[in-house]
């Protein structure tokens, strides 16, 4: 130690000490670091975070922070009438408000024994299809933006567009219809939908070809997604994956064909799955679906049978006491409602199972050893809703 | 392979794989197909949409309808609903009857800032005072001044859609 003096000493010792302090050093010096994405990021659908922790560009470790958009509608719906629920369930997947409302009221109608006419049945069935494809259409436009791609979305929202002003010509809302009631709905379809429906429904054809050619069949989109973020069959169930992101795993689970609900069984349609797990396969299975939502929606107005729109219920609903469990396949994934009454206009207690919540817990596993390039293929691929995972 | 004829048979974007860089020919062709057809965007603001009679932009009251029930702002989910009102003596309708009371409207406003358009209101008033209205356009500077009170309320009133006629296969009877 000769040649240092001892105040250069103690001068060191301060500036080892503040860089202890600050942490600057100690960071730039290590290769892995704590990265931050979001709660405030285009690409998560909403305020979802991410804490990466990355070794270069390596990802390490993920931990998904959520809870940013609670809404506590859980507990809102024990101070809430029946009637008033079905309007706030439309906000928990706001890309797909109708599709919510279904498994709520079929709940209700299940516990109060009622059975909504058949007409009710097959309108229920268009507008919750038209739901998915606008869902669908919304996943293919925005994952080509995340990908890097910005033409698909006019494509894609362009045609959503006429599918979302269907729905409001029916219920009067684009995205929060509140339509259905406790045994029936609000009105019967105004006149011209049935042909105004078949010409959206020619239009969806076209653009799903359109954004085939767009993004599945694009050389970078596919070298992007293909082989990325694979999600293995037993993994997936036992996350709890389920909808399209499932099927794309080779499960053949689609509770509209297994558990069959609305006018489902009397329709024709092909369950889509993949067996590759991909990004690319989920992209697809979405792509595949829109086309079998359309085949659905062309079958039912085709069959449509005549009948009242409301089946005979009393006029203040009260539910006997009971429990039921009612899933319904939404867009995202499996939706259900664990509904519990003790008699009255409220319920007492309302268990919401929603799909994002569930995809979204593989993602600490799946993004485990992938790169930060793939993350936001993988993140987008899962598609989730926000609203539909803190509820 | 099929990539063309295939499309009756054969979905592309299958596991099958395209030739290399024919997909990027097809999304620009189809890109540029896109560039010489019709546009889809309404101007607004100096192009207007015409709503579909159904939409529910905003809710009108008719007033004279209103008998004070409260139904509506009971049953509103948010309670956006402010009414007041008070008791006034009639004369009797048949000769040497007791007074009637009726009850009168003071206050009747809605707090746009708060509605989430659900339509509960519209449905349970029993003497057809609130109808939708699809008109939109009453956006604010001040959250304050969405609170619209009798005399707005019943300007959107004069503003209603008939309600359009129904599908076939439709039973009318039921509907108010």
């Amino acid at each position: 130690m000769a040649g240092i003096t001892s105040a250069e000493v103690s001068a060191q010792a301060r500036v080892a000490a503040h860089m202890a302090d600050v942490g600057v050093a100690v960071e730039l010096e290590t290769p892995e670091m704590t990265l931050n994405i979001g709660p405030q990021h285009p690409s998560t659908h909403g305020v979802f975070r991410l804490v990466a922790r990355v070794e270069g560009e390596k990802i390490e470790d993920v931990e998904p922070v959520i809870g940013y958009m609670h809404r506590g509608y859980e507990k809102l719906c024990e101070v809430r009438t029946y009637p008033q629920i079905t309007t706030l369930v439309n906000r928990i997947d706001w890309l797909s408000g109708y599709a919510n409302e279904i498994p709520f009221i079929l709940a209700a109608e299940r516990l109060m024994g009622i059975e909504a006419p058949p007409r009710v049945q097959y309108i229920r069935t268009i507008l919750t299809e038209m739901a998915r494809i606008a869902t669908f259409l919304a996943f293919l436009g925005v994952y080509g933006i995340e990908i890097g791609a910005i033409t698909p979305i006019f494509h894609a929202f362009r045609d959503r567009e006429r599918v979302l002003d269907l729905i409001e010509s029916v219920t009067g809302g684009r995205f929060h219809p509140n339509f259905n009631r406790v045994g029936g709905l609000l009105d019967d379809l105004p006149a011209g939908f049935l042909a105004e429906t078949a010409v959206a429904m020619d239009a969806v054809k076209r653009v799903c070809d359109d954004l085939e050619d767009l993004i599945l069949g694009n050389d970078i989109f596919r070298e992007r997604t293909v082989g990325v973020g694979v999600i293995p069959l037993e993994r997936g169930l036992a996350c709890g994956v389920s909808g399209a992101n499932i099927r794309a795993s080779g499960c053949t689970v689609d509770i509209r064909r297994d558990e069959p609900y609305l006018a489902y069984p009397e329709l024709d349609f092909d369950v889509v799955t993949d067996t590759r797990g991909d990004c690319f396969a989920r992209a697809w299975c979405r792509l595949q679906e829109t086309r079998e939502a359309v085949r659905i929606i062309e079958g039912a107005c085709k069959a449509l049978p005549a009948g009242p729109f409301m089946a005979k219920v009393p006029k203040v609903i009260q539910v006997p006491p009971g429990e039921v469990y009612q899933r319904a396949e939404g867009p995202l994934g499996e939706m259900g409602f664990y509904l519990v009454s003790r008699g009255g206009r409220i319920p007492y207690r309302v268990k919401i199972r929603t799909p994002s919540f569930s995809n979204v817990s593989i993602l600490p596993w799946l993004l485990e050893g992938t790169y930060m390039a793939d993350l936001i293929a993988i993140v987008g691929s899962l598609y989730f809703i926000l609203g539909d995972v803190d509820r | 392979m099929a990539a063309k004829s295939g499309k009756k048979t054969l979905r592309r974007g299958s596991p099958e794989q395209p030739k290399p860089a024919v997909g990027l020919v097809r999304g620009l062709w189809r890109t540029l197909y896109t560039l010489f057809q019709k546009t889809q965007v309404v101007q607004y603001p100096h192009v207007k949409e015409e709503p579909h009679p159904r939409a529910r932009g905003v809710i009108g009251l008719q007033a004279e309808n209103c008998t004070v029930c409260m139904l509506c702002a009971r049953e509103c989910p948010d309670w956006c609903i402010y009414i007041e009102g008070h008791k006034e003596k009639r004369p009797p309708r048949r000769e040497g009857g007791k007074p009637r009371s009726v009850n009168m409207l003071d206050r009747f406003d809605i707090d746009y800032a708060l509605c989430m358009y659900c339509g509960i209101c519209v449905e349970v008033c029993p003497f057809d005072a609130l109808h939708w209205s699809p008109e939109y356009e009453y956006s604010e500077l001040r959250i304050t001044d969405l609170l619209h009170n009798m005399e707005r309320l019943g300007y959107w009133d004069d503003h209603r859609h008939t309600p359009p006629p129904l599908e076939a296969g439709a039973e009318t009877k039921g509907k108010k």
